[in-house]
């Protein structure tokens, strides 16, 4: 059986208001592509940041390539939740530079990176260019190669399409099936079933919290199945007591 | 947090600081402000406007490179507090308002390392803006005095140069405060009201000294009134804020 590169059981965190996830079970395989789908609201980026440690559980344990995140070997994660790693003040290559150090490249390293995550997701005519002056999309990009470029073993993506044109959603899954290919576990989330959800192995459900289901990727309606599902764990949650 | 980690940090952040416009212009903005109002005050002394030199008090009022240190001693203690703290202000809550925070967090480079980081590449800017404000106001005194500094007068002027140091030293409670608030704006008001009570405390002169922010620009002033113990006691307060920033920086959570 492959090990997973990311392993979550019974993960619990609640916000005032009840919002947050309760008891998620939930892993990412070496080699595969885990989309994450559900809602606004459902819980995906609070599950991401528990995953990446950016929160703290209430309860349950997240473990990376088999380690706990207290001792895990972060250099082999790259992720971009909700906001890229990207500077105003400083152009795409240094951001890239910065990224690469960050997670442990010496400079000689982290120069051969920048220049081979610029031409996979073709940036090279933005490496010059401050982040500021950039259109939302290309600064998405942007930060979509900071956590790429390292060639992680562990990839967590919170919405990875958010204002990518077309042309960028096929360089990104074409990066992630690459990653993949290699053994890399990646997880995206998504609001819909996009491109980069289409590409996944697998797709799990979460509503309200909740993992609910998944969903067969090579499906033939997929959406009309995802709706039935958090249809039904909605009308089910409404007729259950509280 | 190891020596290598913490010199990768400083490299990243030391690449931040200096593409930065915030910094540079609040260096300049301080360093031109000082010696401007330092020379522009004495040259008006030293021409008869009395109800200025009455206004600066006996010492500023005297006129030459007395007058010129002593405006330019007052004037870095409430000004410098209020650039540096902001500089500190924008270093740390700039990565909660622009939202690049979530990027520091899955790394190996720890938060904890990042924060130390960012206080030392402060230190350093401040350094280097404490040294400009210095050379500025010996030339803008030197112009409007026409006089090289006495012996004395090199002495005050080192008294400022440490007094700007000690000055950046006192606004790291800004940084503690950009990561409780999660932003520049609470970083900020912390600033103004560390510079309300210090004001309010010398002002009513009750034991200055011993109230951190306010001793070392007595110091400056006036090196008799304030004791090694009291300069001491100033130099544990940003300590102390050095630590709880970085405990705030380890415990960090993005829970808001």
């Amino acid at each position: 059986m492959t090990a997973p590169r990311i392993e979550a059981c019974g993960l619990t965190r609640l916000f005032s208001g009840g919002a947050g996830v309760r008891g998620v079970d939930f892993d990412v395989i070496a080699g595969e592509i885990h989309a994450l789908v559900g809602l606004n609201g459902a819980g995906k980026t609070t599950l991401m940041r528990l995953l990446l440690g950016m929160l703290r559980p209430t309860s349950g344990a997240v473990r990376i390539d088999g380690r706990p995140l207290r001792t895990a070997d972060w250099s082999t994660v790259g992720h971009l939740v909700e906001t890229p790693l990207a500077y105003g003040e400083l152009d795409g290559r240094a951001n890239l530079m910065l990224a690469a150090r960050l997670h442990g490249a010496d400079a000689n390293r982290a120069a051969r990176m920048v220049d081979d995550v610029l031409t996979e997701l073709n940036l090279a005519q933005y490496a010059a260019v401050r982040a500021r002056r950039m259109s939302l999309g290309n600064r998405q990009r942007l930060g979509l190669a900071a956590a790429l470029q390292h060639h992680p073993r562990v990839v967590v993506l919170d919405e990875p399409t958010n204002a990518l044109d077309p042309a960028g959603v096929i360089l990104l899954r074409e990066a992630l099936v690459r990653r993949a290919a290699d053994g890399a576990g990646v997880l995206v989330s998504s609001h819909h079933l996009d491109e980069v959800a289409r590409v996944a192995h697998r797709i799990t459900v979460i509503n309200a919290g909740r993992v609910i289901g998944t969903l067969d990727p090579r499906g033939v309606d997929i959406e009309r199945s995802f709706f039935a599902l958090v249809h039904a764990d909605d009308t089910h949650r409404d007729r259950s007591p509280l | 947090m190891n020596l290598s980690m913490l010199a990768t940090a400083v490299a990243v952040e030391g690449r931040k600081a200096a593409a930065s416009r915030v910094l540079t212009s609040t260096a300049v903005l301080l360093t031109v402000g000082v010696a401007a109002l330092a020379a522009a005050t004495t040259a008006a002394a030293d021409g008869g406007d009395g109800q200025l030199a009455a206004k600066l008090g006996p010492l500023a009022a005297a006129g030459g490179w007395p007058a010129v240190l002593n405006v330019a001693t007052q004037v870095t203690a409430a000004a410098g507090l209020l650039a540096f703290g902001v500089g500190l202000s924008w270093m740390f809550g700039r990565e909660f308002t622009e939202g690049t925070i979530t990027g520091l967090f899955g790394l190996p480079v720890t938060r904890p390392a990042l924060a130390a980081a960012k206080l030392v590449v402060f230190l350093l800017w401040a350094a280097a803006t404490a040294t400009a404000l210095t050379v500025a106001v010996a030339l803008a005194g030197t112009a409007v005095t026409r006089q090289a500094p006495q012996p004395a007068d090199w002495a005050g002027l080192g008294r400022l140069l440490a007094l700007a140091v000690m000055t950046a030293a006192l606004a790291v409670p800004a940084a503690w405060a950009a990561t409780l608030g999660r932003g520049l704006l609470p970083a900020i008001a912390t600033i103004v009201a560390l510079m309300a009570v210090t004001q309010i405390i010398v002002v009513v002169g009750a034991g200055g000294g011993w109230f951190p922010p306010a001793a070392p620009a007595l110091w400056a002033l006036s090196p008799t009134t304030v004791g090694a113990a009291e300069l001491l006691f100033a130099a544990v307060f940003p300590a102390a804020f050095s630590v709880l920033t970085l405990h705030a920086w380890h415990r960090l959570q993005l829970d808001r």
